[in-house]
C-alpha cells in the first residue's frame, strides 16, 4: 500500500482512490490501512478480541498493585490503629489471611480474592506504592496519575477502602461491556453512580455537599480509565452525527451576527478578546477526558459570553440575550467532534451537575444552541426562504453588495455591509492615489538624476584634459595647497577634504 | 423525578430545576432577580448574568436548593423549550397583566408542559406588573379560574413594587418538596431500593451497615 502511494507520487489522485478500498462508499484513510472506520473496525475484530484478552490480563495485574497500593498508602495514613467495631469485623473477613500480620495490615488488606503471597509488599514504609508497580507496559500516565489522586483522596475516609474497591471491580466489569449498546453502558454507569450516591447519602446523614465530591472524584477516576471505551463508541453513529454537523457548521459560515442578533459589539477590543476566548474554550472541551472537565469548559466559554454582553449592553445576560451568543460561537469555533462530546456529557456525567447545576444550565443551553444550528431555515434568520438558498448554494453571500435584496428584512445586516464595503472602496481609492503619488515621484528622480548627469557631464566637457593627474603622490602632495589656496578666506574648512574642481589645480 | 433528591434520609437537601417560561418583556427576569438578589431596573449592576440564579431555602427545617432557569423567549427559539424543562421540577408561566397575547401564550405553554411532562411539574401561573392595574387586560377571575382548570396555581405580582414574589416562590417550593416526598412514598422506602431496582449493576455491600459511632467521615 505504502509503495504503491509512493510510486504514484505526484501524479494527481482521482476520487476513487480515497475511498475506502471495501468499497462502501466511505472515504478511506492511510491510518486505518485505506479503509474507512467502518470497514476497518470490522476487519479488526479478531485483532480487538485478543487485544481484549491482554486488557484483562493487564487489567488484573494493576488490580493486584493498586490494592497494594492502597494497602501501603493507608497505612501510613493511618499509623494509629484504631480499634473500633468496623475494623474487628474486617479483622474476621480477612481470618484467612496469615495470623503473623498485625491489625493495620488486615485492616487494609485486600480481601480474599486477591492472592496472599503479596502481603509482604503491603508493610514496605516508602512513598511510593509497591516497586512492582511501575512498568513499561502500564496504562498511559494519566490513567495512573488518576488512580493515585483517588486513593489519596479517599485515605482519610474511613469507607475510603470500600468505595475504591468498588469503583475499581466496576470500572474493570466494564472493559468487558464495550460492545454493550451505549444507552447500556450508560446505564449502568448512572445506575453504580446513583447507587454509590444513595449509599454516600446515609453515610454522611445527608450532607449532600460531601456526598458530591466523592461523587466528584469516583466519576474523575472512573471516567479517566473508561473514556477510550465509551467515548464515541463504534456501537453508535456518534461519529456520523460529528460529521454532519460539522458540515453544516461550515455550510453556514456566511450567517452574521447580526442575522442571529447577538448583543455584543466586537468592536470593544475587550468584547472581542472574551469572544476569542469563549471560541478557545468551547474548543478545548474535546480535550478532556472527564465529563466533569468538559463541563467545565462549557462553563468558562459561557462565562466569558456574558462578559462580552455585559460590555456591549451595560446589563446583565438573560436567557435571550445568552443563547444567541452560544450559537454565533459555536458556529465560529466549530469545536471538534460535538456530537461525541455531547453524547459522552449526557451519558457518563454525574447526573446531579446536569439537572440541576450552573454546569448543567451552560450545557444544556449548547445542547439547544447545536439544536438550532441543525434545524435553522431562513425564517430563524430573518431572511427569505430564497436568500437562505442563495447563501447556503453559495451562489450569494451577505458580504457582497446585492442592491436589489436591500429591502429585505435582513436589510439591517446588509446595510452594514455595504458601509463596510463603501468603507473598503474608499480605502481603495486612497491607496490608488498614493500609487499615483509615488509614481509621479519615482519619475521625477528618474528625471532629476537624468538632469545632474547632464549638467556633469556639460561641466565635464567644457574641462576636458586637465583631470587627468600624473601621479596618486603629487595630487595628494598639491591638494592641501591648492585647498588653502581657494579657501584662504575661510580658515575653519582647512580640515575638509580637497575640493574637486580641477581649474584651481591648473592654476 | 431524580432531581427531587435522593436517599431516605430526612435531613437530606432537596434540589429543585425550575424553568421560567413566558413572552418577551413580561417581567421574567425582573422577578428572578428580585428575588434572588433584590434588585430592579439597576443599572449598576454586579450582577454578571441573569440566565442561571440559584436561592438556598430552610423550609420548616429542610434544606432546599432552586436552581432557576430562564429560557429564551423569542419565537424562533420555541421548539428549544423541551431541552430546556426537560426534569423540571417546576415551571414558572408569566404573563403580563396588560398584555392579553402573553396570557395567550401562557396557555399555550401550559398545553405543552402538561403533554410533555403530565402532572409531574408543579406549575405556577403569574400575572406580573400589578402596579400597572389601571391598565389591566386581563381580569383576575378569568386567569385564576383558567389555572384552576389545569391543576396550576395563579400568583399576582409586581417586580417593580416587589410584591408576591416570596410567596410564589416559597410557595412553589412546598408544593415541589410535596410531591418529592409523595414520589417516595409511591417507590417504597428511599431511592436505594429503585436504584436497586433498575436493571444493571448491583454493588455489593460487603461492608457492614452499622457504621463506627464517631462518624463516618474524618476528612479536614
Ligand atoms: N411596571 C412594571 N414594570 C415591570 C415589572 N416587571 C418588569 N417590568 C419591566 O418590563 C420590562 C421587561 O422586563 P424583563 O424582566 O426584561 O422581561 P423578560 O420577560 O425577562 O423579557 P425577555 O428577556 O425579553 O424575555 C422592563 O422594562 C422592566 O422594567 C413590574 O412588575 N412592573
Ligand atoms: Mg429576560
Ligand atoms: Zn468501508
Amino acid at each position: 500500500m505504502m509503495s504503491q502511494r509512493s510510486e504514484r507520487r505526484g501524479i494527481h489522485l482521482d476520487q476513487s482512490e480515497l475511498l475506502c478500498k471495501k468499497g462502501c462508499g466511505y472515504y478511506g484513510n492511510t491510518a486505518w490501512q485505506g479503509l474507512c472506520s467502518k470497514c476497518w473496525r470490522e476487519e479488526n475484530q479478531r485483532e480487538r478480541q485478543k487485544q481484549i484478552q491482554e486488557d484483562w490480563a493487564l487489567a488484573e495485574r494493576l488490580q493486584r498493585e493498586e490494592e497494594e497500593a492502597y494497602a501501603s498508602r493507608h497505612q501510613r495514613a493511618q499509623s494509629q490503629p484504631t480499634i473500633t467495631p468496623f475494623s474487628k469485623f474486617e479483622e474476621r473477613k480477612t481470618k484467612e489471611k496469615s495470623s503473623k500480620v498485625n491489625t493495620v495490615t488486615k485492616f487494609f488488606t485486600p480481601s480474599a480474592k486477591t492472592p496472599p503471597k503479596k502481603d509482604t509488599t503491603s508493610f514496605d514504609t516508602q512513598s511510593s506504592p509497591s516497586p512492582s508497580s511501575s512498568s513499561s507496559r502500564h496504562p498511559p500516565a494519566d490513567t495512573d496519575h488518576a488512580t493515585r489522586e483517588f486513593i489519596d483522596f479517599l485515605k482519610p475516609l474511613k469507607s475510603g477502602r470500600e468505595i475504591f474497591k468498588q469503583c475499581r471491580a466496576f470500572t474493570e466489569s466494564m472493559v468487558y461491556k464495550r460492545d454493550m449498546g451505549a444507552d447500556e453502558l450508560s446505564e449502568c454507569v448512572q445506575d453504580f453512580y446513583q447507587n454509590l450516591s444513595d449509599r454516600l447519602q446515609t453515610q454522611f446523614k445527608g450532607s449532600t455537599e460531601h456526598v458530591e465530591s466523592v461523587m466528584d472524584e469516583v466519576e474523575k477516576y472512573m471516567m479517566t480509565r473508561l473514556y477510550k471505551e465509551v467515548f464515541c463508541p463504534e456501537t453508535t453513529d456518534d461519529e456520523k452525527k460529528d460529521l454532519a454537523i460539522q458540515k453544516r457548521i461550515r455550510a453556514l459560515h456566511w450567517v452574521t451576527i447580526e442575522m442571529l442578533c447577538v448583543p455584543v459589539d466586537e468592536e470593544i477590543p475587550e468584547v472581542s478578546d472574551s469572544v476569542v476566548k469563549a471560541i478557545t474554550d468551547v474548543i478545548e472541551m474535546d480535550s478532556k477526558r472527564v465529563p466533569k472537565d468538559k463541563l467545565a469548559c462549557i462553563t468558562r466559554c459561557s462565562k466569558h459570553i456574558f462578559n462580552a454582553i455585559k460590555i456591549s449592553k451595560k446589563e446583565a445576560a438573560s436567557a435571550d440575550d445568552f443563547l444567541p451568543t452560544l450559537i454565533y460561537i459555536v458556529l465560529k469555533a466549530n469545536p471538534p467532534r460535538l456530537q461525541s462530546n455531547i453524547q459522552y456529557i449526557t451519558r457518563f456525567c454525574n447526573p446531579s451537575r446536569l439537572m440541576t447545576g450552573e454546569d448543567g444550565y451552560y450545557f444544556t443551553n449548547l445542547c439547544c444552541a447545536v439544536a438550532f444550528i441543525e434545524k435553522l431555515d431562513g425564517q430563524s434568520l430573518n431572511l427569505s426562504p430564497e436568500e437562505f438558498e442563495l447563501y447556503m448554494s453559495g451562489q450569494a453571500s451577505p458580504h457582497w453588495p446585492q442592491g436589489a435584496g436591500a429591502s429585505s428584512p435582513g436589510s439591517a445586516a446588509l446595510s452594514q455591509v455595504h458601509k463596510r464595503l463603501d468603507l473598503l472602496t474608499g480605502l481603495g481609492e486612497r491607496q490608488d492615489r498614493v500609487i499615483e503619488k509615488a509614481r509621479q515621484l519615482e519619475s521625477d528622480l528618474i528625471d532629476w538624476t537624468d538632469e545632474v548627469e547632464q549638467k556633469v557631464q556639460s561641466v565635464l566637457e567644457s574641462f576636458p584634459q586637465e583631470t587627468h593627474n600624473p601621479t596618486a603622490t603629487t595630487a595628494s602632495g598639491t591638494t592641501s595647497a591648492a585647498a588653502s589656496a581657494i579657501d584662504s578666506d575661510n580658515v575653519e574648512n582647512e580640515r575638509l577634504p580637497p575640493p574637486l574642481q580641477p581649474q584651481v589645480f591648473a592654476g | 423525578m431524580a432531581a427531587g433528591g435522593t436517599g431516605g434520609n430526612s435531613n437530606k437537601t432537596y434540589s429543585f430545576k425550575v424553568v421560567l417560561l413566558g413572552e418577551g418583556c413580561v417581567g421574567k427576569t425582573s422577578l428572578v432577580l428580585r428575588y434572588c438578589e433584590n434588585k430592579f431596573n439597576d443599572k449598576h449592576i454586579t450582577t454578571l448574568q441573569a440566565s442561571f440564579l440559584t436561592k438556598k431555602l430552610n423550609i420548616t427545617g429542610k434544606r432546599v436548593n432552586l436552581a432557576i432557569w430562564d429560557t429564551a423567549g423569542q419565537e424562533r427559539f420555541h421548539a428549544l423549550g423541551p431541552i430546556y424543562y426537560r426534569d423540571s421540577n417546576g415551571a414558572i408561566l408569566v404573563y403580563d397583566i396588560t398584555d392579553e397575547d402573553s396570557f395567550q401564550k401562557v396557555k399555550n405553554w401550559v398545553k405543552e408542559l402538561r403533554k410533555m411532562l403530565g402532572n409531574e411539574i408543579c406549575l405556577c401561573i403569574v400575572g406580573n406588573k400589578i402596579d400597572l392595574d389601571k391598565d389591566r387586560h386581563v381580569s383576575v377571575e378569568e386567569a385564576e379560574s383558567y389555572a384552576e382548570s389545569v391543576g396550576a396555581k395563579h400568583y399576582h405580582t409586581s417586580a417593580k413594587l416587589n410584591k408576591g414574589i416570596e410567596e410564589l416562590f416559597l410557595d412553589l417550593c412546598k408544593r415541589m418538596m410535596e410531591t418529592a416526598q409523595a414520589e417516595e412514598r409511591l417507590k417504597g422506602n428511599g431511592a436505594s431500593q429503585s436504584a436497586s431496582s433498575r436493571r444493571g449493576v448491583q454493588i455489593v455491600d460487603d461492608e457492614p451497615q452499622a457504621t463506627p459511632a464517631g462518624g463516618c467521615c474524618s476528612s479536614g
